[in-house]
């Protein structure tokens, strides 16, 4: 015997169908347990002998809940996720990375002087573990600003967390979802970056 | 109420098994054979071969049987041209399009190949039912298994075989992820678990936790042209690079079996003799290391995709046939820091899961859910011949992605989709899967329409897409035309072809099933006359002339093995199977005694 399994509600998004506030800060082990409980309730396996209306409802449901268990389980992901349903999305990726974040102007105009001049070094027939060490030295500034930008993310988690405790109203939410999202330009252009100096080293 | 089995479509072997009172077993034939060797012989009268007959083909009728099948499957002419040489059958088909196996003048594709060994692994589940006194003993749903690094065509060539052979396939799933489930029967456990499967034709890695009876992989890696064929292979080349290589079809088939016995050998024993020469285990595992290390990479990748070290794995399974070889073992072992476990045997492992899932279908139990994951990212090329990915690998089963598309040009009707799997940037380089026509959207001026493509991933890992067109909300006519597959109206012609040739096949199985019991017999009698211990039975337990008695009684069987009359095999199995009575008690309270001993039994 099977259980029926609904249709995903239309105002539904990935938080509330597992069951949680839209929190940044999430236990792993909660949202692993809520994951299981419900593929225990909708996956297709439960459904092989269903009506055809009931088997389309079961891999719709338990589709949503894969997608939404990927999304959640990674800060990031959910960070941008929870932008995109407070309405505070990123512009597309592409137009996000063209224009480089205000507080990483001085760090974006180095690296780029430094990457000049170890192209200059390459052309010159500069050693190769000397091309390395100087690359390595580059991204010094970078990796910094990037464990830096680990603990701001770390604390506007907290704060947007503390926000939906107390019920806040949304005049104090909007500046801590701005906040969030230039964060996300930020490592999103960091990560380029790094990849940009990975690629330099690898060539 | 008809049967619900479990079936590993293997590389080299086939298995077929179900669940009886909670508990999965292998089905055997009645002379407790499980294995049906993945070969299938198809005479230009119509008549097919399949198993152990077909093996025995292999060496008098090369150029009408095919063997390891499984790697043709879902792939393109161009994909297998490079290894033709060696195989018996011809590869065949047209430059672009699906692989054929040519046998004599008539030509198959592989899911026709495949369907072959299903319809065999059908039959023998309902003679066995039938045995059973089962009121009804047909066999009409099956769950098959996989290799999990399996991609889309792969996957769907499976299941076309499988409707081929008559059989509704309830589901699809992965082979390491069926040997979990079986090993996790008698032990529920939590845990982290590797799973290194290498088999005859494919490698695979999953890596698994398992909590509250749920089944969850989170990474999965591997090569789906990787296994015991292409060590068979390397030590082909050597034995034909002493003898020449220009042989018979019939020869290369002898050097093939001859090399498959000495590398069986090596693992029991430090040498053995190949072409007349001394082969030692060193000289074995000096040529295969390169083989074994490339399935090392796709584990430490696997580890790094679940997020672990190897140290946080609890446990490590090993399944395949090709994990018998000692240096895998040692070499897996190393890696994760732990000794594989192999209680349950390698062969049948992955059968017994895929018969507990079929059980769990069918019952609806929630005990157990295995979750499973995309192997591999599916994306849509892109300008410039870029893929962009729209289903990350990994990713877990059932699901979904979509991607908006709009229209270049005012007015158009049509947008072309191209769909690929695989995990490099450009297209060329990743998997072709199929090319989509989206028609129907409403006339409107350029870059205005929004076309919305959803593809869904379902349990089996086989992807389907839907479109709609969200300014009015039309759903889109989708035309897929799969890059290395079969169509629908094919699959069903097929499968009326099958039945016509049903009846034809039915008194040369009855004529097979004698001669798989022969060979059995044979085989069994062979070991123990071969193993190292004989002498020793032979001088002090055999009467005298007992083992000149076995010895005629064998060679009596080989005689008329290879010919039509059943009744004469029959009866010449019968007597060598009294003959050797006596030495297989011996031979077994020996094993007795050396267990009790705590001595590694295992081929005694």
């Amino acid at each position: 015997m099977t259980s029926p399994a609904p249709a995903i509600p239309r105002n539904a998004d990935y938080f509330s169908f597992l069951g949680l506030p839209r929190k940044l800060m999430i236990s792993g082990d909660d949202l692993e347990q809520r994951f299981r409980g419900l593929s225990r309730q909708y996956h297709p396996d439960y459904f092989y002998n269903a009506p055809p209306a009931e088997r389309r409802m079961s891999l719709e449901r338990s589709s949503y809940l894969n997608d939404a268990y990927r999304t959640l389980k990674n800060p990031m992901a959910r960070l941008e996720y929870l932008l995109q349903l407070e309405g505070f999305a990123a512009k597309s990726p592409e137009e996000a990375s063209k224009q480089v974040p205000p507080d990483l102007l001085e760090e974006v105009f180095s690296l780029n002087e430094e990457l000049d001049e170890i192209r200059d070094m390459r052309a010159g027939g500069a050693e190769p573990a000397q091309i390395a060490a100087r690359l390595e030295q580059a991204r010094g500034p970078i990796d910094a600003k990037r464990a830096a930008h680990e603990s701001q993310l770390e604390q506007l988690f907290a704060r947007w967390d503390a926000l939906l405790d107390r019920d806040a109203p949304p005049a104090e939410r909007t500046p801590v979802l701005e906040a969030l999202r230039a964060r996300v330009l930020e490592r999103n252009y960091i990560s380029n970056l790094l990849a940009g100096i990975e690629k330099e080293m690898s060539a | 109420m008809s049967k619900v089995v479990g079936i590993d479509l293997g590389t080299t072997n086939s298995l077929v098994a179900f669940v009886k009172d909670g508990a999965p077993v292998v089905i055997r034939d009645r002379s407790g054979d499980g294995l049906v060797p993945s070969v299938v012989n198809a005479g230009e009268d119509g008549t097919v071969y399949v198993g152990r007959e077909a093996q025995r083909r292999l060496l008098t009728d090369p150029s009408h049987t095919v063997y390891s099948v499984k790697r043709f499957m879902g792939k393109g002419l161009d994909d297998v041209k490079g290894e033709a040489s060696l195989l018996p059958f011809r590869v065949a088909g047209d430059a672009g399009g699906i692989v054929k196996i040519g046998l004599g003048s008539r030509e198959f594709t592989p899911p026709e190949i495949s369907a072959f060994i299903l319809r065999e692994l059908k039959h023998r589940a309902e003679a066995f039912f039938a045995a059973q006194g089962e009121v009804d003993n047909e066999v009409d749903r099956a769950v098959i298994t996989v290799p999990a690094y399996f991609n889309d065509a792969q996957r769907t060539a499976t299941r076309d075989a499988g409707k081929i052979a008559g059989l509704d396939v309830m589901r699809i799933i992965n082979e390491p992820t069926a040997a979990s489930l079986a090993y996790g029967l008698d032990k529920r456990h939590t845990g982290l678990i590797a799973v290194y499967d290498l088999g005859g034709g494919t490698f695979d890695i999953s890596i698994l936790r398992v909590e509250d009876g749920v089944f969850q992989v989170l990474s999965t890696g591997g090569d789906t042209h990787l296994g015991g064929d292409d060590i068979d292979l390397l030590l082909m080349h050597k034995v034909l690079a002493e003898t020449g290589w220009s042989q018979s079809a019939e020869r290369v088939q002898e050097i093939r079996k001859a090399v498959i016995q000495a590398k069986w050998d090596l693992s029991d024993r430090e040498e053995t003799t190949l072409n007349g020469k001394r082969f030692t285990r060193a000289e074995f595992e000096a040529m295969i290391r390169p083989i074994v290390d490339r399935t090392l990479e796709p584990c430490r990748q696997a580890l790094k995709d679940a997020g672990l070290e190897a140290a946080q794995i609890d446990e490590v399974v090993l399944v395949g046939g090709s994990t018998r070889i000692p240096m895998v073992r040692r070499l897996v072992g190393e890696l994760f820091g732990k000794t594989p476990h192999s209680e349950l045997n390698p062969d049948e492992v992955v059968a017994l899961g895929a018969a507990v899932q079929a059980d769990i279908l069918v019952t609806g139990n929630r005990d157990m859910l295995l979750l499973d994951v995309t192997p591999l990212s599916l994306g849509i090329e892109t300008m410039g011949g870029v893929m962009s990915k729209i289903i990350m690998r990994n990713s877990t089963i059932p699901a979904t992605g979509s991607e908006m598309f709009t229209t270049a040009a005012d007015n158009q009707t049509a947008v072309d989709i191209h769909v690929l799997q695989g995990e490099r940037e450009l297209i060329a380089d990743n998997r072709s899967l199929a090319r989509f026509r989206l028609r129907g959207i409403p006339p409107m001026p350029a870059g205005l329409a929004r076309v919305q493509v959803q593809f869904q991933i379902d349990a089996n890992g086989i992807l389907s897409v839907t479109a709609r067109e969200l300014r009015t909300d039309i759903e889109q006519t989708i035309e897929v035309k799969p890059s290395y597959g079969l169509t629908d109206d094919e699959v069903e012609r097929m499968l009326l072809d099958s039945f016509e040739h049903a009846e034809a096949d039915f008194a040369a199985r009855l004529l097979i099933e004698e001669r798989n019991e022969a060979e059995s017999v044979i085989q069994a009698t062979e070991k123990t006359m071969r193993a190292p211990e004989f002498a020793d039975i032979a001088a002090k337990d055999l009467a005298a002339g007992e083992q000149q008695r076995i010895e005629a009684a064998l060679a009596d069987l080989k005689a008329v093995l290879g010919g039509d009359d059943r009744e004469a095999i029959h009866e010449k199995t019968h007597a060598l199977n009294d003959a050797t009575k006596h030495l297989a008690e011996v031979a077994m309270n020996r094993s007795v005694q050396a267990a009790l001993a705590g001595r590694n039994v295992k081929d005694v």
